[in-house]
């Protein structure tokens, strides 16, 4: 038993090692991005002796390459070999929320569209009160007035885009070479889809993101 | 992102004199006004400290990723009946997550461990009044409630799958 454990553990080890990374804030490693300005002594002094604590139990790599739908509840360091190039990130993640923007607006257009009808011929329609879409500094905002506020942001660090929504709270969706998606590891949620569902459920009618 | 690093903070060991630059800097930041819960908890941590962690009464919860730089740690310390008799936090991160974990300390003190993993993240945000793009932080909070927990039985479970192996080996060897 214990002879099998300690050949588990080495499996894990060797397994992890060529993913650990070193930590980000020690400076005299060489670092993926060297042009990093130092930071505080403060926390970088706290930040490294958190990260060193985090190594040994390191079970989540977030890598975008293939998915890993374990999500450990660790924090990791980043392996900057196994995740998506910083521009290629930036490229699907923008393509991804520029594409919802403009989904969004179409949206609001039909719906003021739908709305002006609805006010002559007393039609069925999206009726969204407050409804208003905002593009700021790489942040999406989608208000739909009392219903709540959805906020998806690209987090380049972990080549994630985060979504904050106000029927099923946070999530983190990882980009999933597989299905051409981004995809919340914990519940295996794809974006499109999530808002798609959630979306119609707050409207009351089917609303069509791809 | 290394410019938002900048203005994040951490409650560690957090002084008199370190306080008022504190508030400062969440007055910089918080254009937005956050609840005056935030900034009670970000002014004056509860728990803020750290516990031994191999201490085999204690489970740490250690969530985030340090290179976003938000890091939670938060531990508990348990008795023997699995209620949780005591907790602290360190925090490297902004002002709702630091909140967040402060709140997440006074919560799961003197409560079941069964009863602390059911806490969620919507809790710690409605009670913080947490705006839509801070919900996150209280995601890390309960993450890190239930990484304690997750820890503390796993150190648990290894203590007693000793005791309990340590006779089948000698059996083995005999």
């Amino acid at each position: 038993m214990a002879s099998l454990l300690r050949h588990l553990s080495l499996t894990r080890t060797r397994r992890l090692l060529p993913l650990s990374n070193p930590p980000l804030c020690n400076r005299s490693s060489p670092s993926p991005q060297p042009s990093r300005p130092p930071r505080g002594l403060r926390f970088s002094s706290s930040l490294s002796q958190i990260t060193r604590n985090l190594r040994p139990t390191n079970s989540r790599v977030f890598c975008s390459r293939s998915l890993d739908l374990d999500d450990a509840q660790g924090p990791a360091a980043i392996d900057y070999r196994s995740v998506l190039q910083e521009d290629e990130f930036h490229r699907l993640a923008d393509e991804t929320i520029q594409d919802l923007q403009e989904k969004f607006e179409e949206i609001d257009s039909h719906h003021r569209l739908s709305f002006r009808k609805s006010f002559l011929e007393y039609g069925d329609c999206i009726q969204i009160d407050g409804l208003d879409i905002d593009y700021g500094n790489q942040v999406l905002t989608l208000k739909l007035g009392s219903l709540g506020t959805y906020v998806l942001n690209k987090q380049t660090p972990n080549r994630q885009i985060w979504l904050s929504s106000p029927a099923s709270g946070p999530s983190r969706f990882d980009w999933d070479q597989t299905s051409q998606t981004w995809v919340y590891r914990r519940t295996k949620a794809k974006l499109s889809q999530l808002l798609e569902n959630e979306l119609e459920q707050l409207c009351g009618k089917p609303i069509n993101l791809s | 992102m290394l410019r938002n690093l900048g203005r994040r903070i951490t409650a560690v060991g957090l002084g008199h004199h370190q306080n008022a630059h504190h508030h400062n800097n969440l007055a910089v930041v918080g254009a937005r006004l956050y609840h005056e819960r935030v900034v009670d908890h970000y002014n004056n941590p509860r728990n803020v400290g750290s516990f031994d962690k191999n201490d085999p009464t204690v489970g740490t919860g250690l969530v985030g990723a340090p290179a976003c730089g938000d890091v939670m740690k938060l531990q508990i310390k348990v008795d023997e009946s699995g209620k949780i008799v005591d907790a602290c936090f360190k925090t490297f991160g902004c002002g709702s997550a630091i909140a967040s974990s402060s709140v997440a300390t006074e919560w799961v003190k003197g409560r079941q461990m069964e009863e602390v993993v059911t806490i969620k993240n919507t809790e710690i945000a409605k009670h913080l009044s947490l705006p839509p793009v801070k919900l996150h932080c209280s995601m890390l909070a309960e993450d890190a409630i239930k990484a304690a927990v997750k820890d503390y039985e796993a150190k648990k479970s290894k203590i007693q799958g000793n005791v309990e192996a340590t006779p089948v080996e000698k059996a083995a060897e005999a």
